[in-house]
């Protein structure tokens, strides 16, 4: 079991995968609404994973992921992206992303990267 | 997974980025070099593809999606703003608004939407090739790799110092969908073990994307397994296979770039601009839940109102300073529950100025539409009714208010019409106007209209003042545009707006200068579900007046009554107003001790009319809770609803516009 930070702009969004999360016998210890707020919760919750959805306000999660790697090189981050979206997922696993996921999430590939991640 | 869960809240935060959408584009027609408003739309149109597509609204998600690509070449600045595409994306929106629709009403949310598509591929000028390239030398790939001169010059330098030469065959997941990103994560995979000297196909097409299955060879001195076990450990991997790498062949290939190269280009990729308003913390509820939290309230108001009836009979001075701090605290609470109902009248506000530049556009006038006030909040009720009203004002304003370009210029007007929303409170009410400087409402065509409907004759006509004839345009069925136009005057006229701003308690009333324009204002009440009333006795039978309509009680001898033209009526400060008893209204039975002399009555105006309502006698002012009569009982004549009293009698609340003649 790992205790997981959720970050996306769209609670919709924060609702499926703490869903599908915890489902699959994880914890959510946190979600983030925005780049910026994850990266602050990141420091205070030390989760053992984030999902970092892309385009987001305040802070885009390409930036949030620089910023948690600053902070913690060996930060495990799974990004969250759209179809059409590869120029900003290249960019975040040259950045240190552990993977991406692309929506829509099926459980299967959320558990895929979760698995492979941790 | 079921999906039913969420749909409230998709729905919810569907609308708010469709709005967000809507406004970002209004923005942008007017400042159409600001890339961080294309950001904005981009980031809405964004979340509502992933939200769409999870929710399994193939269609909202593919439009969204051709919306985005459009959106990012402009963001790339490899694409210009132009009217068409301003245009295009407003039809899209709409559709998507339509569709949203269609899923809050429980259908499936599909639409034809491949037109729209193809006119945004269209704009995207000749289709993107990340999207549109065909699968690329899939076969090829499975074969033996051929290596250059040079490439296998490295590769035999390579083999001097120890280095293994691996060829790698790697197949990705049928439903991975961003391949290049995948392909770029096997590559790096792989580049932690060596060096890779060859990819096929090309780096530049892996890198478009669309390619599943792609060969490489490596350079390492790491065991096959290793290396094969980090490619797994990627995801969306279905089989990586690895062999010793054998040249088969010296022939010349196309050389291959160095892959870490190929990366620069992505990180071009531009910062987000973050403006974005300052959020205050909240949650969401159910509207339902607040609703319910009134009712429950509205219960514990008439139990109040008992309890202090109750302790003004039995006299405990301890009981009655509880009560009244009870009633203290529940006023608290009332206001409180009363401004959580409370939303800014900027949610219906927010879809006019589109709606204005589309009608501006299909009916050729030019206009500004300038809203003020969209913070002003209203009850939750009377938001959700007020919308249509005033959409049909606006139309109204449009349509017939504001001339056309030509016709301004010829009266010495700017070329530009200016329409004016504004929202404010003032005392118990909300009042919403709108302010038009176009023609005004033309008297003489407006009186000839009501001659020939036959609503006047001539003669009551040279009496009505300018004002009195304005609202005749408010009569049913009255229309004076010439011609029936597709945006207003088609019969369904101005009283359908007036009736129903009137079952809301609220008014319309006009003011118009010809030539120079109109007002047309709205007041509403702040609540509907909790009113200051007069309670009336009428015999046994308790009514409740709305103290808002109220302009004075009096206490009238019975010789002060007077007939005129077979109507009752009373000479109220030097006016001669009409009464109407409400005993007779209602057919009320007369009740057996009338003792005095003395008639109480009860003043109401409706606009600027007035009438005095007979009664046998006031009870007092009281707060009471506004209940419909239900289902069975609709539109009595002058009842607005019902109210349970302190001592569980029933009162009847009076709609006294209807006694208003």
């Amino acid at each position: 079991m790992a205790r997981i930070l959720v970050t996306d702009d769209a609670a919709f969004m924060r609702m499926q995968l703490k869903d599908i999360v915890t489902k699959l016998g994880h914890e959510v210890v946190g979600e983030a609404e925005n780049g910026q707020v994850s990266v602050e919760m990141y420091q205070e919750l030390k989760p053992d994973l984030v999902t970092m959805d892309i385009t987001m306000p305040e802070m885009n999660g390409v930036d949030a992921l620089k910023e948690i790697k600053k902070v913690d090189p060996d930060a495990k981050v799974i990004m969250c992206s759209a179809m059409g979206q590869q120029g900003m997922v290249v960019e975040a696993i040259q950045a240190g992303a552990k993977d991406f996921i692309v929506k829509p999430f099926t459980a299967d590939r959320i558990n895929e990267a979760l698995s492979k991640a941790l | 997974m079921d999906t039913n869960d969420y749909i409230e809240i998709f729905l919810d935060e569907s609308n708010e980025h469709l709005q967000a959408v809507n406004d970002q584009l209004l923005k942008l027609e007017k400042q159409s070099d600001d890339l961080s408003i294309v950001d904005e739309i981009f980031r809405s149109a964004h979340t509502l593809k992933g939200m769409a597509a999870t929710m399994g609204y193939e269609d909202i998600a593919s439009l969204t999606h051709n919306m985005e690509n459009v959106l990012d070449k402009i963001r790339n600045s490899s694409l210009h703003v132009t009217t068409e595409v301003i245009d295009v994306t407003f039809t899209a929106v709409e559709a998507l608004e339509e569709m949203v629709e269609s899923i809050a009403g429980g259908n499936t949310g599909k639409k034809d939407v491949t037109d729209l598509i193809a006119r945004l591929e269209a704009i995207e000028n000749g289709k993107q090739p990340e999207e549109s390239k065909e699968p690329v030398a899939a076969k090829e790939a499975l074969e033996s790799l051929d290596l250059d001169e040079y490439q296998l010059t490295v590769l035999d330098q390579a083999k001097e110092q120890g280095f293994e030469a691996y060829q790698m065959e790697v197949v990705l997941d049928e439903g991975c969908i961003l391949k290049a990103a995948r392909a770029y994560m096997v590559v790096e995979a792989v580049e932690q073990h060596g060096e890779i000297i060859k990819t096929s196909p090309t780096v530049e097409e892996l890198e478009a994307g669309e390619v599943d299955r792609f060969s490489l060879i490596v350079l390492t001195k790491s065991p096959a397994a290793d290396v094969k076990q980090s490619v797994h450990k990627v995801s969306e991997v279905e089989s990586a296979d690895i062999s010793l790498y054998v040249a088969v062949k010296e022939e010349a290939a196309p050389a291959t770039e160095e892959i870490a190269a190929t990366t620069e280009e992505a990180q071009t990729e531009q910062k987000e601009e973050t403006q974005k308003a300052v959020t205050s913390k909240t949650i969401r509820v159910n509207l339902e839940r607040i609703d319910d939290l009134m009712n429950l309230f509205e219960e514990v108001v008439i139990d109040r109102s008992r309890l202090e009836d109750l302790a003004s009979e039995i006299k405990n001075d301890a009981l009655q300073e509880t009560v009244e701090h009870m009633s203290r605290v529940s006023e608290d609470m009332q206001s409180l529950i009363l401004t959580m109902r409370m939303v800014p009248v900027e949610q219906v506000f927010n879809r006019f100025p589109r709606m204005v530049r589309g009608l501006a556009k299909d009916l050729n006038k030019n206009l500004d539409l300038d809203i003020i006030g969209a913070e002003t909040e209203l009850d939750r009720t009377v938001i959700d009714e007020i919308g249509d009203p005033l959409v049909h004002l606006i139309r109204n304003s449009i349509d017939h208010g504001i001339e056309s370009p030509e016709e301004r210029k010829k009266a010495g007007k700017a070329e530009k019409g200016s329409l004016t929303l504004r929202a404010f409170h003032s005392g118990n009410h909300v009042f919403i106007e709108m302010e038009d400087d176009g023609a005004g409402i033309n008297r003489e065509k407006v009186a000839a209209k009501a001659i020939q409907n036959g609503v006047l004759t001539e003669a009551q006509l040279e009496k009505l003042s300018d004002q009195e004839v304005n609202e005749l345009i408010l009569a049913s069925g009255f229309s004076t545009a010439e011609t029936v136009s597709d945006i207003s005057g088609r019969g369904v006229g101005l009283d359908v707006v007036k009736s129903k701003i009137e079952s809301l308690g609220g008014k319309l009333s006009i003011e118009s200068t010809q030539g120079k324009g109109s007002k047309f204002s709205i007041q509403l009440p702040l609540t509907l579900s909790i009113l200051s009333t007069l309670l009336v006795d009428v015999s046994e039978e308790i009514y409740a007046i709305p103290l808002s309509s109220i302009i004075e009680t009096l206490m009238l001898e019975e010789k002060e009554i007077m007939d005129a033209h077979g109507q009752r009526v009373i000479d109220f400060r030097g006016n001669i107003i009409p009464v109407v008893s409400l005993r007779k209204v209602f057919d009320v039975e007369e009740s057996t001790t009338k003792d005095s002399s003395i008639q109480p009555i009860v003043v109401v105006k409706k606009g600027n009319k007035l009438t005095g309502i007979l009664v046998d006698s006031f009870i007092g002012q009281k707060e009471v809770v506004l209940k419909s009569l239900g289902a069975y009982l609709k539109d009595v004549f002058a009842i607005s609803g019902a109210t349970i009293l302190g001592d569980g009698r029933v009162a009847l609340i009076l709609d006294p516009n209807a006694l208003v003649k």
